[in-house]
């Protein structure tokens, strides 16, 4: 069940967010500016999950950076580690931390593909910066998305178990264990092979199921698909 | 005209702006770690540190690299990457070269299979079951053979094979070059961008594993980096740690996790601008093929 919350929070917070970003650094005019925050947001990407669960640890902990701001204005520090309620959310923020920056990488691609000459037609016909978007940027770029989207769509219960795993604390197991850890716990460390394929090989065959008739569904609808 | 100029302008502030907001965030964490990790524990413990260091001390520092079994398995760690990323590419190479070749019939259903594999991910268990058979409980092929090929990394040197010119292969031919000459002689130096690309992806992928040696690692002399990092972040062991030194004025439990993580963090760091710029290539190669 965490599996499915999780996941679903991902994707439906998640998945916007590089598109988002994509398109304000499309905007952008300055080469160097650009560049540098490129560079800045890819970093996170080649960081392993301990190192960015260290991290997450840290600025979250009582004398980390996140209460210490909280405290300037005047709020109490919170163990965000160890609250069960905060867990699922921080989950779907590190995941954005670590790769926002890098999913923008193919939207870029495909932004910097679009025909110059629309815009100036655009333009010419008295379309300001966000008409422009709205009417040029985001149809040429969903054929990109729709992909993107059918590739979430496919792990969606595959939400990373060194995500979690590292992120993880006895006191979020309630709300913060999903099949992979679970699954690694009876199976490896308890060693309960039995069950815990069962569970397995349940979760691989609905990720298929799920990719399979999504991609179906999509090509239905926009005629875009994965194959 | 005047107006949309306007207008323009403050479109293009406000997102710059929103953009230096979000680098700010993306990097706040990194520095507040790394201020955190050269100041005094009594500042830290005191809440004087937040992004610029207070009373600078390398004393964590110096604690952290005096580890030895640290060193050991940067050690495990380093022969892993290199062992490991030699190995890729020579059975990814030699694996996608046939299979970009469309005289070579069965290629087409080997590829479907390696798809599938990539969609159809393994249940963790029989996998685990799988790799144990093998007899790679507890050894440090365990960090090397089950990466040797990954689909998408495939893909990606396939799609490059496909494109070298035919000419140039025929030209080999006719000059005397078997497959083999031919494989290492043209198409591998040609496609030498995608080798680099392919290479730096499996190489990041050994560096950073955590799956598999928590899985078939038992051994602490085996630890590869990124486990022995999460045995020294996990509280209880650097308590203990901070705990042996009288002064806690130097070293606290926080100024040596931040030390740790950061000093797991700088190989990345250091070779980052490099890595940067392949992975921006490989992402749009292997885009290319969906």
């Amino acid at each position: 069940m965490n599996t499915v919350i999780i996941g679903g929070l991902k994707l439906l917070i998640g998945f916007p967010f590089p598109i988002i970003l994509a398109l304000m650094i499309n905007e952008v005019r300055q080469i160097f500016f650009k560049r540098t925050v490129q560079t800045i947001s890819y970093l996170p990407h080649f960081f392993s999950w301990v190192i960015i669960a260290g991290l997450t640890f840290d600025i979250l902990s009582a004398g980390g950076i996140v209460n210490e701001i909280r405290s300037w204005f005047g709020a109490d520090p919170i163990l965000f580690m160890q609250k069960a309620g905060y867990f699922r959310f921080i989950v779907v923020l590190t995941g954005i931390w670590k790769e926002a920056g890098w999913g923008t990488i193919v939207l870029l691609a495909a932004l910097s593909g679009i025909n110059p000459q629309l815009y100036e037609a655009a333009t010419v016909d008295g379309a300001g910066r966000f008409k422009q978007m709205w009417f040029i940027t985001l149809p040429l770029l969903m054929p990109t998305v729709v992909i993107l989207f059918l590739l979430n769509i496919g792990s969606f219960l595959d939400i990373g178990f060194e995500q979690v795993y590292n992120l993880l604390t006895p006191m979020t197991y309630e709300v913060g264990d999903i099949i992979d850890t679970y699954v690694y716990r009876a199976g490896i460390v308890e060693g309960q092979y039995s069950l815990s394929t069962a569970i397995g090989i349940f979760q691989s065959v609905i990720g298929l199921v799920l990719i399979v008739s999504c991609n179906k569904l999509s090509k239905k609808v926009s005629g875009e698909g994965l194959w | 005209m005047q107006q949309l100029k306007l207008g323009e302008k403050s479109f293009q502030a406000v997102n710059v702006l929103l953009l230096v907001l979000f680098s700010i965030v993306m990097l706040l964490p990194l520095l507040s770690v790394a201020a955190t990790s050269i100041s005094s524990g009594l500042a830290v413990d005191r809440g004087e540190v937040q992004f610029w260091p207070v009373n600078v001390t390398l004393a964590s520092w110096e604690q952290i690299l005096s580890q030895k079994s640290l060193w050991l398995s940067m050690l495990v760690n380093t022969a892993a990457t290199v062992i490991g990323t030699f190995i890729c590419m020579v059975v990814s190479s030699l694996t996608a070269y046939p299979l970009s070749k469309s005289e070579f019939k069965p290629a087409k259903f080997i590829i479907l299979l390696v798809v599938f594999a990539m969609i159809f991910k393994a249940p963790i268990i029989p996998y685990f079951l799988t790799l144990k058979s093998y007899g790679l409980y507890n050894s440090f092929w365990a960090l090397v053979i089950p990466h040797t090929i990954v689909a998408y990394n495939l893909i990606i040197l396939l799609t490059f094979f496909k494109q070298v010119p035919k000419e140039l292969e025929e030209a080999g031919k006719i000059e005397g070059c078997g497959y083999f000459q031919t494989l290492f002689r043209i198409v591998l130096p040609i496609s030498m961008p995608a080798l680099v690309t392919v290479g730096l992806f499996y190489a990041v992928m050994i560096w950073n594993q955590f799956m598999h040696p928590i899985m078939f690692i038992d051994n602490p002399h085996l630890y590869p980096l990124q486990m022995k990092l999460r045995e020294l972040i996990t509280v209880t062991d650097l308590t203990s740690l901070a705990s042996t030194f009288q002064d806690r004025t130097l070293i606290n439990e926080r100024t040596l996790r931040s030390a740790t993580v950061l000093f797991a963090a700088i190989p990345i760091l250091l070779v980052y601008p490099f890595l940067q710029k392949h992975f921006v290539k490989g992402a749009m190669l292997g885009s290319l093929k969906e």
